[in-house]
């Protein structure tokens, strides 16, 4: 799909049935607005209700706590710590994914042969299920049978075989740089998508004026692909932000705590020790923070939209 | 001479980057697979031996049968169909009926659609949880798959109405003289236009629902109606790791994904890059 076909489509295409006939046009979007309402609407309202009671996982009844909730998680050293963590994790996640997702999609575009075969080579990460990411970085790892560690020896890199994933200081970096593996793809295609959209006459021009590649990227490319990268920087980053998969099925959140993001803590709380109402608090919390970030960034990109426009 | 040699040096750096780039890339599914039918005796004896000293598949064998994987394959294909199923059906007409009868309020409705992949997954754990126990649905296919429907249908929506605005009004108007009705229209013009659309949209539905985790481990806890991942992941709790099983079953999970991804990678950037820029 480019990016004119979709903007042709978004006409206004004002069919004569479309005012003969006003039930049917309701019944095509019915089944979608339903299940829209009642698995995210509900189920976000409900939560919010939640975060001001005691519900207990196993106990059928409960009662309204107030604000209780929200001032012993505000005052918890566990859960801020499980917002550092989060921060550092998405911030680390987001950056490494970004740097080198250009670099690749700039290689990619640069080189004249083998296109094909480096993209596909280089998109296998993201196909990865969080499962397989698990056991297979584990395996990876094993401070026993695995391929890195003995590999460290073999080279005399290090004495014995280490636990990366297991020694607090070294788990959270190691599952970061699993995560920047697993996320560079997705920054990668996208920006080569937009890399395409910029102009080759301007760029010709600007180097018969006498620019460098430097200047050329700062002037020509970066505001091309500005818009594309803006968004999928406040995609992704609410995407690694809220992720839980990755990180439970590689440490479980350990050790020490160590790599205990927010959904971890969350998890903990709520199927751990079965406090549902403080879980719902925790998770309430992690939306209202998106929801402040997320609102900033996307105005963030709509003034670069209107900047463009002019 | 020296534009040659210039134009070489140039490359060599991109060139060399792709390749540790690829190397980085692709050493996880190429170890997978080759520690998946290596003999249990050298997994344990040669981290280091690339390539196996003699092939067997004694491993698939052993998770498939023995620890009962196939049973939890055929959970995860038979949710993920249903999932798929149904969320073709929801938004191939919600999307439809987006891009034809409410193209003004589209867009807005869109973006609402998509603004819902800022609700994290744990947010919505908790009353899932209690609703599910409430209506007993807790340990059925039917909740799990309800629940997939959740993340399943806003994304679908929003990759098909970018195919879907891509008929031409032209064609559908001609039908209508013809006599046909909305859902005939819908049905036999504008659908088989976009099928290219639908497929990959069904297939990364289908893909995500069988790779998805955190709901499976909550709602489902009786083993003959795990899907693999969860199956997967129960298994490593609950004793020594036997490695060359589980990379057997990594190996059955991950190659019809990776295959699929590949066919529709485009498809799933277009999605992403575009939908809500504006």
């Amino acid at each position: 799909m480019t990016e004119s076909q979709r903007s042709a489509g978004t006409r206004p295409q004002v069919s004569i049935r479309a005012r003969k006939d006003r039930v049917s046009k309701y019944l095509f979007i019915a089944p979608a607005i339903v299940v829209v309402l009642a698995l995210l609407v509900y189920p976000v309202g409900s939560s919010v209700f939640l975060a001001f009671t005691d519900k207990h996982l196993l106990r059928q009844t409960f009662e309204f706590v107030g604000f209780d909730n929200f001032a012993f998680v505000l005052s918890s050293p566990d859960f801020w710590s499980a917002f550092s963590t989060s921060i550092g994790w998405t911030i680390g996640s987001i950056i490494g994914q970004l740097v080198i997702g250009f670099l690749a999609a700039l290689a990619l575009e640069r080189i004249p042969r083998m296109t094909g075969l480096f993209r596909v080579l280089l998109i296998i990460p993201w196909a990865f299920p969080p499962i397989v990411i698990g056991f297979a970085w584990k395996w990876i790892l094993n401070d026993v049978y695995g391929f890195f560690p003995n590999l460290l020896t073999t080279l005399g890199l290090s004495d014995e075989n280490i636990s990366l994933l297991g020694t607090s200081h070294t788990a959270f970096w190691v599952v970061l740089v699993i995560n920047i593996w697993f996320g560079t793809p997705l920054f990668m295609v996208n920006i080569l998508a937009a890399l395409k959209t910029v102009p080759r006459d301007q760029q010709e021009a600007a180097r018969m004026d006498g620019a460098g590649s430097v200047k050329r990227f700062r002037f020509i490319t970066i505001p091309h692909v500005k818009k594309v990268v803006g968004l999928l920087l406040v995609l992704r980053t609410i995407w690694v932000f809220n992720n839980f998969e990755l990180v439970f099925l590689l440490t479980g959140g350990g050790p020490a705590g160590s790599t205990t993001t927010l959904p971890i803590y969350a998890y903990r709380t709520g199927w751990g020790l079965y406090q549902l109402g403080l879980a719902s608090t925790i998770t309430v919390l992690l939306l209202a923070f998106l929801l402040l970030v997320g609102t900033f960034a996307f105005k963030l990109i709509n003034r670069w939209e209107s900047e463009d426009a002019r | 001479m020296s534009g040659v040699s210039q134009r070489v040096r140039s490359l060599t750096l991109p060139y060399a980057f792709l390749v540790v780039m690829a190397v980085l890339s692709a050493f996880p599914l190429v170890w997978i697979i080759i520690s998946s039918v290596k003999p249990a005796s050298e997994l344990a004896s040669d981290p280091l031996s690339f390539f196996p000293s003699e092939v067997t598949f004694a491993h698939y064998g052993k998770v498939l049968f023995e620890l009962g994987a196939l049973r939890n394959l055929g959970n995860s294909v038979i949710i993920a169909l249903a999932t798929t199923v149904l969320t073709i059906a929801a938004s191939t007409t919600g999307a439809y009926g987006i891009v034809r009868f409410f193209p003004r309020v589209g867009q807005k409705l869109t973006q609402l659609l998509i603004s819902t992949y800022m609700f994290p997954p744990i947010l919505l754990a908790v009353p899932y949880s209690v609703i599910m126990v409430s209506v007993g649905l807790a340990n059925t296919y039917v909740g799990l798959v309800l629940v997939y429907l959740s993340f399943s249908i806003p994304y679908a929506i929003w990759m098909l109405t970018a195919f879907y605005q891509t008929v031409p009004l032209e064609i559908e108007e001609a039908a209508q003289v013809d006599g046909a009705g909305k859902f005939r229209i819908f049905l036999t013009v504008a659908s088989p236009i976009v099928l290219p659309g639908i497929v990959a949209t069904a297939i990364y539905t289908f893909i995500n629902s069988f790779n998805e985790f955190l709901y499976a481990l909550l709602f489902i806890n009786s083993s003959d109606k795990m899907p693999i991942s969860v199956a997967l992941y129960s298994l490593s709790g609950s004793e020594v790791l036997d490695w060359g099983a589980m990379m057997a079953a990594c190996v059955v999970i991950v190659v019809p994904s990776v295959v699929f991804f590949l066919l529709i990678q485009r498809h799933i950037a277009a999605g992403l890059s575009e939908g809500s820029v504006k």
